[in-house]
């Protein structure tokens, strides 16, 4: 007999299927079921997510992690084609004279000045871009996902957040690329690896897709973003705008781990830095909590800040930026590689214009890439109240 | 019940009872409720990430848990303790072998015991399996020949000594 099938017959009973007790049944169900899962994510994961990958398919994969939306047709700006929209893919900015600390308390005060209006709804518009290895073949194409998110500012019942997503297609990531990729015939679709396993692959259109619009009652009744718990627009409108208060504030959600998993070690200010970055990118906090936040990035020893860097749709910002660790697992061995986060703003005013991570040492999901490879982006098209109506 | 919960539900009804075997075949049953309590914990908080089948992803999470969690040294211990109830439990007429086999599998490094599980007694394809312990689907086929050869070895070594089910710690550790 093979060894394995007499491995298999010597399973002992117990570790067979029996089913598991009643009580045990209810408690693991409630303890699991009363955990709080974020609503809408404030911070688009620095890794690529590990999983999300096979929910539904290329559309939902590339927005596994999105807050909301895209536009369809003629409301959706067209987007930028590959060679305009990442002029290169290898970035290297020069390093700001002014310190660190100058340039971001400059834009604290350029963003505590900046006017705070409301409407019905906070409305957003970004566009993800995230860099991906083509099966089989030498050459990286770039995906881009389009997501528009409307937000209510009153809770209660019928109270919606709305999102719309649209592909807006996979392209190669530079003309050496688009030569590889015509020279394999240009496919109108791209297998590439998604190294959320071994060999896993996901195919991807190059034409835009579909938009889909959905839209949910607020997370509880009520919230409607994450920093790091769940908050509600009320709790996000109140939020300190006094520095230290507000790091205090957000530091009570920081349990010494990851914003996507508790098995993943992270350091206190590389937690707070994604955490702010999602209030700053994504979220209508007030012009003084803004301001607060800029403060409080400018106190983190770890952060850098360069000077003269574009993003993904071709403007020009200054970026504070901070190193993480990638791992696409927890327990990997081996060298983790080295990510630079970046929150990329407008010194004149405090608006962000994106956020991206740079490969600074290749590893887990950045194996493939080389240092200087924007790897994953998100620009914000829009961030504002609106009183118009969803989708 | 909404959706989310409902298919937290089926899933946890579909996959509760392997994962928790799995936990038990790493490190003994005194862990194990523990760790699987928290895996699905995650897994509700990641319900979006969670693909279908669900299996291997959750004993990756399971995986995770008990390694951050829980010491080697006390999952061997754990598992000592455990490898005791399982030679002790039965007395089907297979005894003997069965009790060969189990001594043999005592005997094998911690990894080569997890391949060998994730395949015999999850019945995990090499594919899935690589995905639990994190190795492309390759290479574990790879270490599960070199786990297959090596427990062959032990079970020779254990079928020419009569399995001496009260030493089975003290001879495992």
């Amino acid at each position: 007999m093979n060894p394995i099938d007499q491995l298999r017959a010597a399973r002992p009973a117990h570790l067979g299927d029996t089913p598991v007790d009643e009580r045990t049944r209810a408690a693991e169900l409630s303890y699991a079921m009363a955990q709080t899962r974020p609503p809408v994510r404030a911070k688009r994961k620095i890794a690529r997510p590990v999983w999300g990958l096979s929910l539904a398919g290329a559309a939902a994969a590339v927005t596994a992690v999105a807050v909301a939306v895209s536009g369809a047709g003629g409301m959706t700006p067209r987007a930028p084609s590959s060679s305009q929209a990442a002029p290169s893919r290898t970035v290297q900015p020069k390093q700001v004279k002014l310190s660190a600390r100058a340039v971001l308390l400059a834009a604290a005060h350029q963003a505590a000045r900046q006017p705070d209006t409301t409407g019905a709804y906070w409305h957003t518009v970004s566009v993800r871009r995230s860099l991906w290895n083509v099966e089989g073949a030498d050459y990286t194409v770039m995906d881009r996902q389009r997501t528009e998110g409307w937000t209510p500012a009153a809770t209660g019942r019928g109270q919606e957040q709305w999102r719309r997503t649209q592909s807006l297609g996979a392209q190669p990531a530079t003309p050496e690329d688009e030569a590889a990729w015509k020279q394999a015939g240009s496919p109108t679709e791209i297998s590439v690896l998604t190294h959320r396993k071994p060999g896993d692959t996901l195919a991807l259109p190059t034409t835009p897709g579909k938009a889909k619009v959905s839209h949910d009652a607020l997370f509880e009744g009520d919230k409607v973003f994450w920093l790091g718990r769940n908050v509600t627009m009320k709790d996000l409108r109140g939020l300190p705008s006094e520095p230290g208060k507000l790091k205090a504030w957000l530091l009570r959600s920081y349990e010494g781990h990851g914003t996507e998993s508790s098995g993943s070690p992270m350091s206190s200010d590389a937690w707070l830095f994604a955490v702010t970055t999602g209030l700053i990118m994504e979220m209508p906090a007030t012009p003084q909590v803004r301001g607060a936040a800029f403060r409080m990035l400018a106190d983190l020893k770890s952060i850098k800040v360069i000077d003269n860097v574009t993003d993904a749709e071709g403007r020009t910002g200054t970026a504070v930026t901070l190193d993480v660790r990638s791992k696409i697992r927890v327990t990997d061995k081996g060298d983790s590689g080295i990510l630079q986060s970046r929150l990329i703003f407008d010194e004149a005013t405090g608006q962000a214009l994106a956020s991206e991570s740079v490969v600074v040492k290749p590893g887990g999901y950045q194996a493939d890439f080389a240092p200087g490879t924007m790897w994953d982006s998100q620009v914000v098209l829009e961030a504002g109240w609106t009183d118009d109506k969803p989708a | 019940m909404t959706d989310d919960s409902s298919r937290f539900t089926s899933m946890y009804d579909e996959c509760r009872q392997r994962v928790w075997a799995y936990v038990v075949s790493r490190a003994g049953r005194q862990v194990a409720d523990e760790v699987v309590s928290e895996t699905f914990a995650i897994a509700w908080r990641r319900l979006d990430d969670v693909p279908e089948p669900a299996l291997p992803w959750l004993l990756g999470v399971a995986r995770n848990v008990l390694r951050d969690n829980v010491r080697a040294e006390v999952r061997r211990e754990a598992l000592n303790a455990e490898l005791q109830t399982w030679a002790e439990g039965d007395v089907a007429d297979q005894v003997a072998e069965r009790l060969s086999v189990l001594k043999a599998l005592a005997e094998l490094s911690e990894d080569d015991r997890e391949i060998l599980i994730l395949t015999a007694w999850q019945e995990l394809s090499p594919r899935a399996a690589a995905h639990v312990v994190g190795c492309s689907p390759a290479a574990f086929r790879v270490r599960l020949h070199r786990a297959r050869k090596r427990l062959e070895q032990a079970m020779e070594t254990a079928t020419y000594s009569r399995p001496r089910v009260r030493n089975l710690s003290e001879e495992w550790s």
